[in-house]
């Protein structure tokens, strides 16, 4: 076979795939503004404004360059990140500054409230294949490569989302041996990697040899759904040039999730509450090798990413090349009932949710089954389908009775916060949320009085 | 998703303006009163085979239980002015599993004080659903069998004969002399059926003193003596399977239990440890447990292995018997599956179980309690919070592989 098949782990469960027709929708762009959609020939148009945000990795905000009423064009940049710390912000469209604002973007815990840049009076509409390839990075020399890679304008692309200087930093001083792209994507709805790899496979796996060659990983894992393997020929040809392997992973959820992708491939097991890097394993997503790969190859400011809009009523279901900064509500349409991310581990949109590196997907998802959560009447299934191996009825006794230390015994920071135990909770407890702020709690102990 | 967290920037530290705690934002379909109301439908299995065996007073029995239950239920909030939990749902259930565990000839005054112990002792004083320590229907059992043992424990018990089923009064039964099985065995004149010895009843004479039979299925070595074997004082073992022979409502009829049971394990709200460990270790327990059989004059011999006393094929068949003849299945397929009063993990279901089938067997032969599988899970349901702090799971990863 094309793509070497992998083995199973315990827990997990097979959730509603939903996908739909979007597994073959192409990426389309967005039209911001009456305009570029009548130019563009786009049926429905979404507001003419974009909110730009400053510190879409969290922390301090980037400083604005651009002045107010200036007209920018697109990839001019908007913003400089202080100090090495977060990244830079470009325009993603043309248009005029209109001024700074707040909006919020998706943090781990929650959105974030952070300075913005009102971009109006936007002009066009960025299709995602313009981009022709205009420096040959293969026959660059290293510290090129890496000077272009750390130069502060790249983020992650996945949560936690942070600047790819600091995750390379971080990668090499762990010395990485091993850089897996993960593009199981096992969430229901979503399709924005799958996409992505399915019409930029062979950038997609540039990147990825890329990225490998500036943390000096020696073994590259191209890691895919194996019900998808189909739409990924492309990557083949490009994926054997580069010396990456390519394995398909087992469907059930979470086997997306990085430590549980990482046992599957490496047989590595990641301490629990530590990152994939501490048994030497860089994780990175598709989106961050396509937006590598444009940043070095084409010098493409990272300005767009692919964004699934799908869920009931949504009147523009599809994969979008959706600009940074374009409202959530905006993109998917609906004016409530949004939801940022996959439909497993997203958080709710409050008002100024905007478009951010982290954004894989924006939903609507209205909850028919409103009931108030009862109390855990102990059925098990949290523990039978915990990827973790986690009892999580016994967290649950943990988190109302408020014993944290307990909760540590019983192996809280093995959880890999993929949902699974909320999700088939027929008392309907927020059971990921509780387990979370307990390992939260658990972190802040353990920080504040050490042993 | 473990991923490194966010590295801390030092000079601010962004406020979370919401959003976050509401995933996941999609549900499996099945919510706890999906549970209760499928193992109510299986539940009504062995009520069904139980109707038909014991007649028209089953239902009845189980109507009193039903609704006493869900009233004393929707009372009890009513006056302590406590938010309902659940609807009434798990009350329906717990007056079903009672009404099994009850025979048919119950008076509707015992039917109606197991309901209200059932629901007030058993589940509403520790706080409703999820919060109780011992399976609700059985402290309703237990009452009503220590208030009035002379109804449900009576030394004969009444059985409708074969042409009188469904439709037969069980209060209208008659002693007959000569049963042996049930089987073509038509109801005396006058009567609806029969009055006779509970199989188990026959099988406490093996530990009493002096024992009651001199050997388990040999014929007697010595003809002098008055005692015979066991074997022949029992019906045969056909009417323990298809649950003619007295008990109460659901406890005898082992092939609908046992059909019912594995439909609930398919659908997954039953583990298959904690049934089939009950009912294994049961089993070993009865194959070796000493027996005492009377022996030449008046001496007593002790069997200490009775599985092989007689050879493996009596020693079988000795075992089923102790099995199929109390309500050992119905205990292990519904019970002792309550959700609350058992232990999470399988591994903890597992030691729970092979504690309830050991400890009901040794009642059972030991103590002759008169509902030695019911006494027994309650005393396991006490130790349930003990097993689950001793089978919690640890989590996966202890030992990274690799130093960071």
């Amino acid at each position: 076979m094309f793509f070497k098949r992998y083995g199973k782990f315990a827990g997990g469960i097979d959730l509603p795939e939903e996908k739909g027709g979007l597994l073959d929708n192409p990426i389309s762009p967005v039209a911001t503004g009456l305009q570029a959609a009548i130019k563009h020939g786009l049926e429905t148009a979404t507001p003419d404004r974009l909110l730009v945000p400053l510190a879409p990795c969290g922390g301090a905000p980037a400083r604005p360059v651009a002045s107010l009423g200036q007209r920018v064009k697109q990839g001019q940049k908007l913003a400089e990140a202080p100090d090495g710390q977060g990244v830079d912000v470009f325009a993603p469209l043309s248009g005029r500054v209109a001024g700074t604002g707040s909006a919020a973007v998706a943090g781990e815990e929650g959105f974030l409230a952070c300075e913005a840049i009102e971009l109006t009076e936007l002009e066009g509409a960025v299709n995602i294949a313009e981009a022709e390839p205009v420096f040959d990075w293969q026959a660059a020399d290293q510290a090129a490569l890496l000077e272009r890679l750390e130069s502060g304008a790249l983020a992650t692309y996945r949560p936690p989302v942070q600047p790819l200087s600091m995750w390379m930093r971080r990668a090499r001083e762990a010395r990485c041996d091993t850089l897996v792209a993960n593009v199981v994507e096992g969430q229901p709805y979503v399709t924005s990697d799958h996409r992505l790899l399915a019409e930029f496979g062979r950038e997609v796996v540039e990147g990825l040899a890329m990225l490998g060659q500036a943390i000096g990983a020696l073994r590259l894992i191209l890691a895919v759904d194996v019900r998808r393997t189909d739409y990924y020929r492309g990557v083949i040809a490009p994926a054997r040039d580069h010396n990456v392997s390519r394995i398909a992973i087992p469907y059930k959820y979470p086997a997306g999730a990085d430590a549980i992708l990482v046992k599957l491939l490496t047989r590595r097991q990641t301490p629990p509450g530590g990152g994939t890097m501490a048994v030497g394993v860089a994780v990175i997503g598709a989106a961050a090798c396509f937006a590598a790969w444009r940043w070095v190859a084409c010098r493409q400011a990272p300005t767009h990413r692919v964004v699934t809009v799908a869920g009931e009523g949504v009147p523009r279901a599809g994969n979008y090349w959706a600009p940074f900064g374009i409202s959530c509500a905006a993109l998917a349409g609906a004016p409530d009932g949004t939801v940022h991310g996959g439909p497993m581990t997203g958080l709710r949109c409050v008002s100024h949710s905007v478009v951010s590196p982290a954004t894989d997907a924006v939903l609507r998802i209205v909850q028919g089954d409103c009931s108030a959560p009862s109390p855990c009447i102990r059925c098990g299934w949290c523990a039978d389908h915990c990827p973790g191996r986690l009892n999580v009825a016994a967290l649950n006794d943990c988190f109302e009775l408020g014993l944290v230390e307990q909760a540590g015994g019983a192996g809280v920071m093995a959880c890999v916060e993929c949902g699974v135990c909320a999700y088939v909770c027929p008392a309907r407890l927020p059971l990921s949320h509780r387990v979370r702020r307990l390992k939260k709690a658990l972190a802040a102990i353990s920080e504040t009085s050490p042993v | 998703m473990t991923g490194p967290r966010a590295t801390a920037q030092p000079d601010s530290t962004p406020s979370i303006v919401g959003g976050g705690g509401g995933a996941p934002f999609i549900h499996a379909p099945e919510g706890v009163r999906t549970i209760y109301l499928v193992i109510m439908g299986a539940a009504c299995g062995p009520l069904v085979a139980g109707t038909v065996i014991f007649g028209w007073r089953s239902l009845v029995v189980t109507a009193v239980a039903v609704l006493t239950c869900a009233a004393v239920e929707r009372m009890y909030y009513k006056i302590t002015r406590t938010p309902a939990l659940l609807g009434r749902s798990h009350a329906y259930l717990t007056g079903l599993l009672l009404a099994l565990t009850l025979p048919a000839f119950a008076p509707w005054y015992v039917a109606m004080a197991a309901g209200a112990f059932a629901i007030i002792v058993g589940k509403a004083v520790f706080g409703g659903v999820g919060h109780f320590l011992w399976q609700p229907a059985l402290v309703g059992r237990l009452a009503v069998a220590v208030i009035f043992p002379a109804w449900l424990q009576p030394v004969a018990w009444p059985l409708l004969a074969q042409n009188r089923l469904l439709v037969g009064d069980i209060h209208r039964c008659r002693a007959v002399d000569d049963y042996r099985q049930w089987r073509g065995r038509p109801a005396p004149a006058g009567a609806d059926g029969f009055v006779i010895t509970r199989p188990a009843t026959v099988l406490a004479e093996l530990t009493a003193d002096p024992p009651g039979f001199s050997t388990l299925a040999s014929a007697s070595r010595d003809a002098a003596r008055n005692k015979g074997p066991l074997l022949l004082e029992l019906p045969p073992i056909n009417d323990l399977l298809v649950g003619t022979t007295p008990g109460g409502i659901g406890e005898t009829c082992a092939v609908v239990i046992v059909v019912a049971g594995v439909y609930l394990i398919y659908r997954g709200y039953v583990k298959w440890q904690l049934p089939v460990f009950f009912v294994l270790f049961a089993w070993a327990t009865v194959a070796v447990a000493p027996i005492r059989l009377a022996g030449a004059g008046e001496t007593t011999t002790v069997a200490w292995f009775p599985l092989a006393a007689e050879g493996l094929d009596v020693g079988f068949t000795y075992v089923n018997y102790h099995l199929l003849s109390s309500e050992l299945l119905l205990a292990a397929f519904f019970l002792a599956a309550e959700t609350t009063s058992r232990p999470v993990t399988a591994a903890g279901q597992t030691v729970f179980g092979a504690g309830c089938g050991v400890l009901a067997m040794l009642l059972k032969l030991y103590l002759q309690a008169p509902i030695p599988c019911y006494v027994a899970m309650l005393a396991m349901n006490t130790f349930t919070p003990t097993i689950d702090a001793i089978f919690s799971r640890r989590g996966r990863g202890r030992i990274p592989s690799r130093a960071a």
